[in-house]
């Protein structure tokens, strides 16, 4: 008798991921090696100023809780194999309605006030989605070419509202009045600038586990994901999932902008996102679209990110190494998305 | 016969996969001139046992010898050079080729650096008068039916200069006139000093096609014997290692009043031509109405209008006297429909998920409250679905992948008919797998007929129709070209209509 040892699934799928990321640290290594470079010194300074010593871990962490939220809100969408790009706008339209909740309703306390900004980005965030949600469930409109779209007007709409409508006369650049004090999220573990957020995302990862593997929702997600000609013949209402999943997606993704508004900048500052949505999608394919995963993938790429800004100050490495290494892992990830994907988008969902 | 050195003796043979002995010290013998039957439930190890003769599998352990000359079979190169050629059950041709290309690609005939059109269709004339496998070698591959397409890919393997031939299941997809035709050109190959080696499950076809028979059972040889020697009886004990009901029982309350009504139903393909015309089908309670027919008639359109993944382009569709045409999958499926879809590697189950995310496919939002899925009630209930339908797997949160055919099928049928369900759809509930479980499937929808349910079974397999369907009709170019009583059929009568033809013709 063969015993067999029952595993989830996502173990294997994650050791996948794990062999993706180190080969991205071979290739980087290759690279430094070829230009004359101590790459064993690099890995290992890198290390260090990522993750060792307090303040170092807390920069990691700070660099890694938006891309937790973002990570989160793209792998809810493709574990649907709904392929939502419109996180960045998402996040945008979020930041700033935490903003408007944070210099508007100043009267109120942290403790009513930090929720209802929170639930406002949230909110802001599902209400974007609801217009390429609806066109993909229901008109079959393909869903990445919308939202790729609708990024676009997302953070045009925030630029304008920042530029005139709630413009700050006498600052140079544009950005939202600064919210109230009760608004801003405590540090953590200062001087460090990791603050709240953390925690709300760190909560929000079994959330989104649980969601995924124990409700019908998740079920829901899950078939069509898997299988949509499947989920179609079980009964599954695909486009009223389609609708939810897409729903959800915004809804983090506009609670990744309020993390970083409530918690780092104070304000809603235009353009201020260096494209934490888009990162969201690396961080879900490297996570193999789990909640846990992206946790994972987004601290690993939060280490990169944080760890490479110092990099520098402690070797001969110019931190286009992290781009490198950055790349490299897209590189990875979208070969296998590109290739494992359209078949099953193929297959379709009619 | 015995005496000759055998074309191929394979000794030994062992094979395993993660968790499965596929082949358990295997000896197996075809004499040159032989048509060898290869016989076994899904799992028993046949296709393995080919598959490393072919050079697609490598083999753990064992000898293989050709014409008594110890031989090591790579690849399939190896396997080919050596004269060996598979058809496998899933053709391997390209659409847009035509006969006559397909035939000679790889080693296509030249003219200078041109491909030498009129020498390729010459040779493809030539070698299917020679066997009787006559096809139009200027016809493209989509163009031909399935039988042709069967004779195209043994015309490759002649071609190549086989001089074993391995088809892999090759009646399952044939008419019972093609199966006929089949037969008669394996007898041809003979005749040309060809051997043979043919996979099936269907004891009807050891006793018509073959000269010796080996069957396996869980990785090993049960026994060989000349055919004229077996008795379906007797093969089919070997195969399960029991012995099978002679007859299914039939009989119990006379049917009752109407539960799943079609009227006047059309319906277009995904083509947008016309698939179903104007059917109207009644199944009544305590009955199983068979659907015959060549594939391709309109049975997916027809299980699929009436599993709500299509809509008809007119009609009605009526389940216990309300009509549901309108209605979505889920809103059938909460009326008391079930469906054991045509494909249960796509429509009937997710393979990436787990068995016991399969069986609640159906009913996760009864198992659920305001949302949340009471783990406890799916666990129990997935649990009992796989004790009482004995779905065999090591664990319920495994995935379905790792399944064997027959088990994956017994997930369906669990989901399906585990709620006891009015009415079932059953679209070709026995494909693929072996005789146990095909046996079980069979007695499940008899079961259901006992209990009162309504039954509509759509099945290419002749044999499944008459043993279990009370009433038969044909499907032919969309429409029901005729209904007959179960017991009146007979299988010319049914032969001729599926064909097109009227029964009297």
């Amino acid at each position: 008798m063969t015993r067999t040892v029952v595993r989830p699934q996502w173990v294997g799928e994650l050791g996948r991921s794990f062999v993706t990321f180190s080969a991205a640290l071979v290739i980087g290594a290759l690279v430094m090696v070829a230009t004359g470079r101590d790459a064993w010194g690099a890995y290992r300074t890198l290390f260090a100023v990522a993750f060792l010593g307090a303040q170092n871990l807390a920069d990691t962490l700070l660099a890694a809780t938006p891309l937790i939220f973002t990570g989160l809100a793209t792998a809810v969408a493709f574990r649907a194999g709904v392929f939502n790009i419109g996180v960045e706008g998402a996040l945008y339209l979020g930041a700033f309605a935490a903003a408007w909740i944070g210099f508007t309703l100043t009267g109120l306390p942290a403790g009513l006030l930090i929720p209802l900004a929170f639930l406002a980005a949230g909110l802001a965030g599902a209400l974007f989605m609801l217009i390429p949600g609806a066109l993909r469930a229901y008109l079959r409109v393909d869903e990445i070419v919308t939202t790729i779209m609708l990024n676009y007007v997302a953070i045009s709409f925030t630029s304008y509202l920042v530029n005139y409508p709630y413009a700050v006369p006498g600052l140079a650049n544009a950005m939202s009045p600064k919210i109230a004090l009760a608004a801003q999220l405590p540090r953590l573990l200062p001087p460090s600038q990791l603050n709240l957020a953390l925690i709300v995302v760190l909560l929000l990862v079994p959330l989104v586990h649980w969601l995924l593997s124990r409700t019908t929702l998740g079920y829901e997600l899950r078939a069509l994901g898997s299988n949509p000609i499947f989920a179609r013949w079980s009964g599954v209402p695909v486009p009223a999932v389609i609708l939810q999943v897409m729903l959800l997606s915004g809804f983090i993704g506009g609670l990744a902008g309020a993390g970083q508004v409530l918690g780092v900048n104070y304000r809603f500052v235009d353009n201020f996102s260096p494209g934490y949505g888009f990162d969201g999608i690396t961080i879900a394919l490297l996570g193999r679209n789990t909640a846990l995963g992206s946790l994972i993938a987004a601290v690993l790429l939060g280490a990169l990110r944080s760890g490479g800004a110092t990099l520098e100050l402690f070797v001969d490495i110019p931190k286009d190494l992290i781009l490198i290494l950055e790349a490299t892992i897209i590189f990875f990830v979208t070969a296998e998305f590109v290739l494992t994907f359209p078949r099953r988008r193929h297959a379709g969902v009619h | 016969m015995a005496e000759a050195v055998p074309l191929v003796r394979m000794e030994e043979i062992s094979k395993a996969f993660p968790g499965v002995l596929a082949n358990d010290r295997i000896t197996f013998e075809v004499a040159d001139g032989e048509i060898h039957a290869l016989v076994g439930e899904n799992g028993a190890g046949k296709t393995t046992l080919m598959r490393i003769l072919y050079g697609l599998e490598r083999a753990d352990a064992g000898r293989i010898y050709w014409s008594g000359r110890p031989v090591a079979i790579q690849s399939t190169e190896d396997a080919i050079h050596l004269g060996i050629g598979m058809v496998h059950q899933r053709f391997q041709l390209v659409p847009s080729l035509t006969a006559a290309e397909s035939v000679t690609l790889g080693q296509e005939p030249r003219r200078g650096v041109f491909f030498d059109r009129a020498r390729a269709r010459a040779v493809v004339q030539e070698l299917g008068a020679r066997f009787g496998l006559a096809v139009n070698p200027g016809a493209r591959i989509a163009e031909l039916s399935v039988g042709e397409q069967q004779r195209v890919e043994i015309l490759k393997l002649l071609y190549r200069q086989a001089r074993l031939l391995v088809l892999d299941e090759p009646t399952t997809v044939l008419t019972p006139q093609e199966v006929a035709q089949l037969y008669e050109v394996l007898r041809r190959l003979v005749a040309e000093g060809r051997t043979v080696i043919f996979i099936t499950h269907k004891l009807a076809e050891v006793l018509a096609a073959s000269d010796r028979v080996t069957v396996l059972r869980r990785g090993c040889v049960v026994g060989t014997l000349p055919t004229r020697e077996a008795t379906g009886e007797g093969l089919a004990r070997m195969i399960v290692g029991e012995t099978m009901p002679a007859i299914l029982a039939r009989g119990g309350e006379p049917p009752g009043p109407p539960m799943l009504r079609l009227e006047r139903v059309s319906a277009a393909d995904d083509r947008g031509l016309p698939a179903l015309v104007e059917i109207t089908l009644e199944v009544r309670r305590g009955e199983i109405l068979g659907i015959a027919g060549v594939e391709g008639n309109g049975q997916k359109e027809l299980v699929e209008v009436a599993t709500g993944v299509r809509r008809p382009t007119s009609g009605r569709f009526l389940l216990n006297g309300q009509d549901l045409t309108r209605a979505d999958v889920a809103a059938r499926r909460r009326a008391g429909l079930a469906v054991i879809p045509e494909d249960r590697y796509t429509e009937g189950l997710s393979l990436p998920m787990t068995i016991e995310d399969n069986l609640i496919a159906t009913r996760y939002r009864a198992l659920a409250t305001r949302g949340v899925l009471r783990m406890v009630a799916v666990r129990a209930e997935s649990a009992a679905l796989m004790r009482r339908f004995d779905v065999r797997a090591p664990h319920p949160r495994v995935s379905a992948r790792t399944l064997s055919g027959g088990n994956l099928q017994r997930v369906v049928v669990a989901r399906e008919l585990g709620g006891e369900p009015a009415a079932l759809i059953a679209a070709h509930p026995t494909r693929g797998l072996d005789i146990a479980a095909a046996r079980f499937v069979h007695q499940q929808l008899l079961e259901m007929r006992t209990r009162g349910g309504a039954v509509l079974l759509i099945s290419a397999d002749l044999d499944e129709i008459m043993a279990l369907a009370d009433r038969i009709g044909v499907l032919f170019a969309g429409r029901i070209v005729g209904e007959l009583s179960a017991a009146a059929a007979t299988r010319e009568q049914l032969g001729l209509l599926m064909a097109g033809r009227s029964a009297t013709a």
